[in-house]
């Protein structure tokens, strides 16, 4: 018994000096209602002002977690049973509809100034940006009389020349072909599947890159990532499809069973606060979903647009058949 | 196990170097983590001093703003100016000037009016606004009269101001501008330069977003670790690096000084290398001691060894050498003495059994002669009677029958057996002396069947013939038997001159060098005593009336039955 007493003495002395210097200096570290998980598919030029504000304002700290929004929806997902998150910031609408039930209700502080058609009928997400369809052309190239709506896309001149992304992996590209569908037919929708002449882009990122680098002719995005693009001296020019478009927002939705629901709910009223909304215009190119804010003024009004009544939870139900047709339609 | 049981000199080796290592392997340990500990408090005392230093540098920031707002605060032409739009610019800036004299080499002062539209600068064109919705200048009009600090959005970009601070000015009815100050990369440099001797530091928003750090890629790597670990909960723990964060109580920043741990893993790795040098030292010093100490035992054993193997092979010449005067010394000496002791007893042993042989080889020699003889005699005494000489007959047959006797095997015979003898012994002599003299026996016929030595009564009996009938006429000798309790007397008499007197008792007893005469009866004497033990032998007395002698030979009475067992 001795020997192993002293044996674990000369032990702790020269195990135990191992341990300790792990503390935290207590007053820094941010007390739990103090705190705000935030899960985001925004780029960091759009996240980072509204974060940083928001964390001035409120003194709420902000934890954040970047990622794809169906990544990010996935994990929230896997952890539904004990959610680490509070908000999903970002995000197609369709992705939001069809993740809804891992979302907690909540009618924002703003929800009146939100533009009607926008609005989730159960409050499951609240819009953040209106996004509409544009279509895209390299300016050295292309004459802005061969590109007018979406028709112009069959065009024999573009066979094989549009940058169109992949809308399996692509969530504005499915959106494109939905819309398609909806302003010129299932005929059109045909053709244009055809006139990609089986090329896809795997991701709708590369669409703007494919066009100014003039590798593709012309091509179909969102009207901000085209803007920006523009902004930044690209050879390209967009055009407001005249048979319509769709404006899909994107959302914030509050996490059902969020740790931090009350802060929560103070970041989504902030991110529909005027302010924010004004911020979308003046400087990320994006349109605001209050209807007291106008669009920047270098944008032609929400109304002049020809938007097409366009329900992202319909869309989302009919996914899989719209994905089955444009498949058929790729391979013929 | 067979290794350490078999072989001293591997436990030897064993246990010296346990002796070695063991202290060893807990001194290093010792060392390394008094070390470890001593270095770590020492750090964390050079990062409180340098930290100490640092925020009495970062009060700049907080003085600069709030001391420059006082100025311009309490100078109404300013608040007025600025709030009307009156005044003309070389004036406002001149104020500006004036209240931002101390701290304008190293930041830059703006004056915004209470839209966010800058109106007078330190430096630069006036041409810029902020917006007073958001930002630096929506927070400084959150809070009349104290400064906010702001971060700048991308730390990265050095051509922004890195912080800026903002203090709302204040007329009587409101609002009427704000004081901004702009901190860029050069202002930080300029501050904190030299603050601080080793390391790096990372200045952080009080929500630890990066401001400033000495090393610009730590805002981009440094500053989200250490969010993410606040966090979880945890402080930093890199094992290169010791932290040191506090706060910058007048503006709320953070301080995050960050320096290189002085005893890293590779310190560590040193010093345990470093202590396995010496282990291996130990381990050659233990093996270079072990071995000559584990000769010097077991060679002095092995050469034990050896000689008693030599001397189990019976060579008792082995001598071990004496080389020391110490435990081993000794045993060699005892062994020594051992062998000696072992060689001289042996000696002893052979010279007595080649005393044995010979006496065996003689006696053979003794019987061999004889039966030539006997057989010779036979011959004789035929050749005698075919030749008519009846006495060398007689003679020849008498001589053989007791050269038999003689020679024959039993030790033990019947006085019978031994009167017979005695008897042609008698004829014999009678012949040689020409009857001159009378026998007599005069033996009680119960003892005839005693047993006797054989050839006792011969020599008693030819030592009278030879010394008592020498020149005396009418000589008797007489041979008597009597039983005396259990004791057998035979006593043989004779009428001659007698015993001189020195002779008479136990003279073979007192004296060996009478039997140099009488070597018969000293021989008898012997073979009694010896046969039946010092109480018996031989008795010499004067004759009967006192003349003649009488020889008297006393023994134990024994029949045959009794010697057989």
């Amino acid at each position: 018994m001795r020997k192993i007493k002293l044996l674990s003495l000369l032990l702790a002395l020269v195990v135990l000096p191992g341990c300790g210097a792990a503390s935290v200096e207590g007053g820094t570290m941010p007390q739990p209602e103090q705190r705000l998980v935030v899960y985001t598919s925004h780029k960091e030029e759009v996240y980072r002002p509204i974060i940083r504000e928001f964390e001035e304002r409120t003194g709420i700290w902000v934890e954040l977690v970047t990622g794809g929004s169906y990544e990010l929806l996935e994990q929230i997902e896997a952890e539904k049973d004990a959610p680490r998150a509070d908000v999903m910031f970002g995000g197609g609408v369709e992705s939001l509809e069809s993740y809804r039930r891992l979302f907690q209700p909540t009618r924002c502080a703003h929800w009146s100034q939100i533009t009607e058609s926008l609005r989730q009928p159960e409050d499951c997400w609240t819009p953040f940006s209106a996004l509409p369809l544009v279509l895209i052309y390299n300016t050295k190239l292309v004459d802005a009389s061969q590109l007018q709506g979406w028709e112009d896309l069959t065009r024999p001149e573009f066979r094989g020349k549009i940058a169109f992304a992949d809308p399996t992996k692509s969530g504005s590209s499915f959106t494109a072909v939905t819309t398609v569908e909806l302003c010129c037919g299932e005929e059109v929708m045909q053709a244009l599947a055809g006139n990609l002449d089986g090329c896809q882009l795997s991701s709708s990122g590369e669409v703007l890159t494919a066009v100014a680098d003039g590798e593709a002719l012309v091509g179909v995005t969102l009207e901000e990532t085209a803007l920006q693009r523009i902004a930044a001296g690209d050879n390209l020019a967009l055009v407001y499809p005249r048979e319509g478009t769709s404006c899909v927002p994107d959302g914030t939705a509050l996490i059902a069973g969020a740790p931090h629901r009350e802060n929560a709910e103070k970041f989504l009223d902030f991110t529909l606060s005027r302010e924010v909304q004004q911020l979308l215009g003046s400087r990320f190119y994006r349109r605001s979903v209050r209807s007291d804010v106008a669009a920047a003024n270098s944008l032609p009004a929400m109304e002049t647009l020809n938007l097409v009544d366009y329900d992202p939870r319909w869309a989302a139900e009919h996914r899989e058949t719209i994905l089955r047709q444009w498949d058929e339609a790729l391979e013929d | 196990m067979g290794f350490f049981k078999n072989s001293f000199r591997n436990r030897l080796f064993a246990a010296m170097l346990l002796c070695s290592l063991i202290p060893m392997l807990i001194c290093t340990m010792l060392m390394v983590q008094i070390t470890k500990l001593r270095l770590d408090s020492k750090t964390r005392e050079d990062g409180a001093e340098q930290t100490a230093a640092l925020l009495g540098s970062m009060d700049f920031i907080s003085d600069a703003l709030t001391a420059s707002a006082a100025r311009l605060q309490d100078t109404d032409t300013a608040i007025h100016g600025l709030g009307a739009g009156i005044g003309s610019r070389l004036q406002m800036n001149s104020l500006l000037f004036d209240a931002t004299d101390s701290f304008r080499n190293l930041a830059v002062f703006d004056l915004y009016d209470s839209t966010g539209i800058c109106r007078y600068s330190t430096r630069g064109t006036v041409s810029a606004s902020l917006p007073t919705d958001w930002g630096v200048l929506y927070g400084a009009s959150q809070t009349p009269g104290q400064p906010v600090y702001y971060a700048s959005e991308d730390p990265t970009d050095t051509g922004a101001p890195l912080l800026m601070g903002a203090v709302q000015l204040r007329a009587e009815d409101g609002c009427t501008g704000f004081l901004v100050m702009r901190l860029y990369l050069a202002g930080f440099h300029g501050m904190l330069d030299g603050k601080y001797a080793q390391g790096d530091i990372l200045i952080l928003s009080r929500f630890f977003r990066p401001i400033y750090s000495s090393q610009s890629y730590l805002t981009q790597t440094l500053a989200p670790a250490l969010r993410q670990q606040l966090f979880g909960g945890h402080w930093l723990s890199d094992g290169d690096y010791v932290y040191t964060v506090c706060c910058h109580e007048p503006t709320g920043l953070y301080l995050v000084l960050r320096q290189p741990r002085l005893f890293t893993a590779r310190t560590v790795g040193l010093l345990y290398t470093a202590s396995l040098i010496c282990m291996l030292v130990c381990v050659l010093i233990s093996v270079l001691v072990s071995f000559p100490i584990s000769r010097q035992i077991t060679s002095p054993l092995r050469r034990l060894m050896g000689a008693f193997d030599k001397v189990q092979q019976a060579d008792l010449e082995t001598q071990l050498p004496v080389e020391r005067s110490d435990e081993f010394g000794r045993l060699a000496v005892r062994f020594n003495q051992m062998v000696l002791a072992l060689k001289s007893n042996r000696e002893e042993l052979i010279r007595n059994q080649q005393e044995l042989n010979e006496a065996q080889i003689r006696m053979l020699q003794a019987q061999l002669n004889p039966h030539f003889l006997c057989n010779t005699l036979d011959t004789m005494k035929w050749i005698s009677k075919i030749n008519k000489v009846p006495q060398v007959a007689v003679m020849s047959t008498n001589l053989a029958d007791i050269l038999r006797f003689c020679i024959s095997a039993e030790e033990f015979v019947p006085l019978y057996r031994e009167l017979e003898i005695l008897e042609r012994y008698i004829e014999i002599q009678k012949i040689r002396l020409s009857d001159d003299f009378a026998f007599l026996e005069e033996i009680p016929e119960e003892l005839y069947d005693c047993l006797v030595p054989k050839m006792i009564l011969q020599p008693i009996v030819e030592n009278a013939i030879l010394h008592g009938l020498n020149g005396v006429p009418g000589s008797v000798i007489r041979v008597r038997a009597a039983q005396d309790g259990t004791l057998l007397r035979i006593t043989v008499t004779d009428n001659g001159r007698g015993f001189p007197q020195e002779m008479l008792g136990h003279p073979y007893r007192r004296d060996k060098d009478l039997a140099k005469g009488h070597l018969g009866l000293y021989n008898v004497d012997m073979i009694l005593r010896r046969n039946f033990g010092e109480e018996y032998g031989l008795f010499l007395e004067p004759g009967d009336g006192g003349l003649g002698a009488s020889v008297t030979a006393a023994l134990p009475i024994r029949y045959e039955e009794e010697t057989e067992c």
